[in-house]
């Protein structure tokens, strides 16, 4: 753990609460493990010290704030979970003077589980270019020495090599275990509708049976509404109780919308994702 | 003296189970330990913590079809769901199998839920001792123990050379081979998980109503189904009626009281529109409302909730923050 950081972020935290400048901070606590983190929300100066980040801060809090529209919050983000912020900025859903942001330098967070705390960096941190907050009010920490490990979508690039049966058979098996909890929805600050189509009676979109025709619809449409929206904190693969590779979905439909329309999601508060959008101009080839 | 089985008894054994019924056992499956109906013996996990779900999916399916209703020329014939062939399922710890006792009360009480009842009296189980607590898990504190025979047909447990056989019940006596040999094999001391202190849980539950404690609480709480789901006890469903080619099949499917709309009145009033008050409600049901109902906390100190929970809501912890509310707003 790095004590300066945690210090920045812990100072910064009672001065805003101290001064009645937020309601409340959304920030990271030691979770119950004693090893892994786990969201907390500080609403007392005297709650700051139990502030933490490291490592192991691996969820995207972004999703809190549309609990807290109403009152002026801060909030620890890493730079991923940054991008979440003006996703949410840029669909109105948020206000930006009702969030104080603590941005913190991001060196990278390892697979958590409850209990386990893995030895090298997810896989997305790997590629990631982004050490620095894209939006925030106060930087936290020191700027991480990093390059790009991996190489970016190798894992989809094989996916797409793969003849179609194969890709078949192995979504059909992964949305086979699918049990329609659907902590993919609720921890993706992506999705945010009132009514969900998984849940909307008239029309009925989807059936209620957990069975793999019902389960596959689920996924293919959560994911569809996604497209251009994710920013890649990879949340849904994280808590997913029966581990379905979502980001394998997630990230062919991010690299597709960067060929097709050279956008990624998040990075400004300003500009239209590419399906909010109609340019008569855009052809996409459909004129040959 | 204890009756022993050996490992190749034991697997010989399985393999008849398995041509005369259903046999369900743990497999591995993608990284996954699952509960699934297994055709050969090498494909039973038989070194196991527990499953990533519970057995409960047997007698509660994610998804059954309870009955469908068919309309012929001028009449209609309602189908009762067709019951399965005998089945066994094997490996089920001692919390588990509690888990399933508990849900028997609500299923079995009058009226009872037929299909449950059928596949539950149709159906055995073979426990599996546990070797080793896990960090999560807390069974002693909850009625249970990593060897309790209590809720099982037969309770195997391991040893050096085999395993220890006890036959609880009747049904469990018919289905154990003939000529099992006796031995001086004794039962080892069964593990010792962590002390979740319970006491007074049910009373004090009573007062805590209206605690800040779960809207505070419920601000980290994302309101998925997991808990529910890989809960041993937990029972909700929700049930819709689907029309296909004039026909009408009534489905059952898991739901849980975290989901918005599980509460949502014809008209849209939502009677727990909060996320504390949902949140509330899995506590609720679990410390005061089950018990008060049928006597037991219906928890088994599993702790499938505790590892699964994305955002880490213990509900050991939980039980502890109570117990100290309880004891503050008592005194």
């Amino acid at each position: 753990m790095d004590s300066e950081l945690i210090q920045q972020i812990q100072n910064q935290a009672r001065d805003l609460l101290e001064s009645g400048a937020v309601k409340g901070i959304i920030g990271y606590e030691r979770a119950s493990d004693g090893l892994t983190a786990r969201p907390f929300f500080a609403y007392e100066p005297s709650a700051v010290e139990r502030l933490i980040f490291d490592e192991t801060c691996t969820h995207n809090l972004v999703k809190y704030l549309l609990d807290k529209k109403n009152e002026k919050m801060a909030i620890v983000v890493k730079p991923c979970d940054s991008r979440a912020i003006n996703l949410l900025l840029n669909e109105e859903q948020i206000k930006r003077d009702m969030v104080f942001i603590i941005g913190v330098y991001c060196p990278g967070v390892v697979e958590t589980a409850w209990n386990r705390k893995g030895q090298t960096q997810q896989a997305r941190c790997q590629t990631c270019e982004l050490l620095k907050p894209v939006v925030y009010d106060f930087l936290a920490g020191q700027e991480p020495v990093r390059r790009p490990e991996a190489e970016l979508y190798s894992d989809i690039l094989e996916m797409e090599a793969k003849p179609v049966a194969a890709k078949r058979a192995f979504w059909v098996e992964h949305f086979g275990h699918c049990i329609r909890c659907y902590a993919c929805r609720q921890v993706c600050p992506g999705c945010y509708c009132p009514e969900c189509f998984a849940e909307q009676l008239d029309p009925s979109w989807v059936g209620i049976r957990i069975a793999p025709k019902e389960n596959e619809l689920w996924q293919a449409i959560r994911t569809f509404h996604l497209v251009g929206r994710c920013i890649g904190c990879n949340e849904c693969e994280r808590v997913c109780p029966v581990d379905i590779p979502l980001s394998l979905l997630n990230r062919k439909l991010e690299k597709e919308v960067k060929e097709l329309f050279a956008f990624e999601a998040g990075l400004s508060p300003e500009e239209q994702p590419p399906f909010a959008t109609f340019k008569k101009e855009e052809k996409l080839g459909l004129e040959e | 003296m204890n009756l022993l089985m050996s490992r190749d008894d034991l697997i010989h054994w399985l393999e008849l189970l398995m041509r005369e019924r259903i046999l369900l056992a743990p497999t591995r499956v993608q990284g996954l330990l699952l509960f699934q109906p297994v055709s050969k013996v090498e494909d039973i996990a038989f070194d196991f913590d527990n499953t990533t779900l519970p057995p409960k999916g047997w007698f509660l399916p994610p998804t059954e079809t309870l009955f469908s209703v068919r309309r012929g020329d001028g009449h209609t014939e309602l189908v009762p769901a067709t019951v399965e062939r005998e089945a066994v399922i094997f490996g089920v710890r001692p919390c588990d199998a509690k888990g399933i006792a508990l849900m028997d009360n609500p299923f079995l009480e009058e009226p009872g839920d037929t299909v449950y009842g059928e596949r539950r009296a149709r159906t055995a189980l073979i426990g599996l001792s546990c070797r080793q607590a896990m960090p999560e898990c807390f069974c002693t504190s909850m009625g249970s123990a990593p060897d309790d025979p209590s809720h099982v047909d037969i309770l195997l447990t391991e040893v050096e050379d085999g395993y220890i056989v006890r036959a609880v019940t009747e049904k469990g006596k018919a289905l154990l081979p003939q000529g099992l040999a006796e031995g001086e094999a004794v039962l080892p001391a069964p593990p010792k998980p962590q002390a979740v202190p319970a006491e007074g849980m049910v009373s004090a539950m009573r007062d805590l109503f209206s605690e800040p404690y779960w809207e505070l609480l419920a601000d980290r709480c994302l309101h998925c189904n997991v808990c529910a789901y890989v809960c041993p006890t937990c029972y909700c469903f929700d049930m819709r009626d689907y029309p296909d080619k004039g026909n009408i099949e009534r489905v059952r499917s898991w739901e849980s009281c975290q989901s918005p709309g599980f509460t949502r009145l014809a008209g849209g009033y939502n009677p727990r529109a909060t996320k504390g008050a949902r949140l509330r409600q899995r506590f609720y049901h679990k410390l005061l409302y089950f018990p008060e109902q049928f006597q037991d906390i219906a928890c088994v100190g599993c702790g499938r909730c505790v590892k699964a929970c994305p955002v880490n809501i213990d509900i050991r912890e939980v039980i502890s923050d109570l117990q100290q509310l309880g004891a503050k707003s008592g005194s």
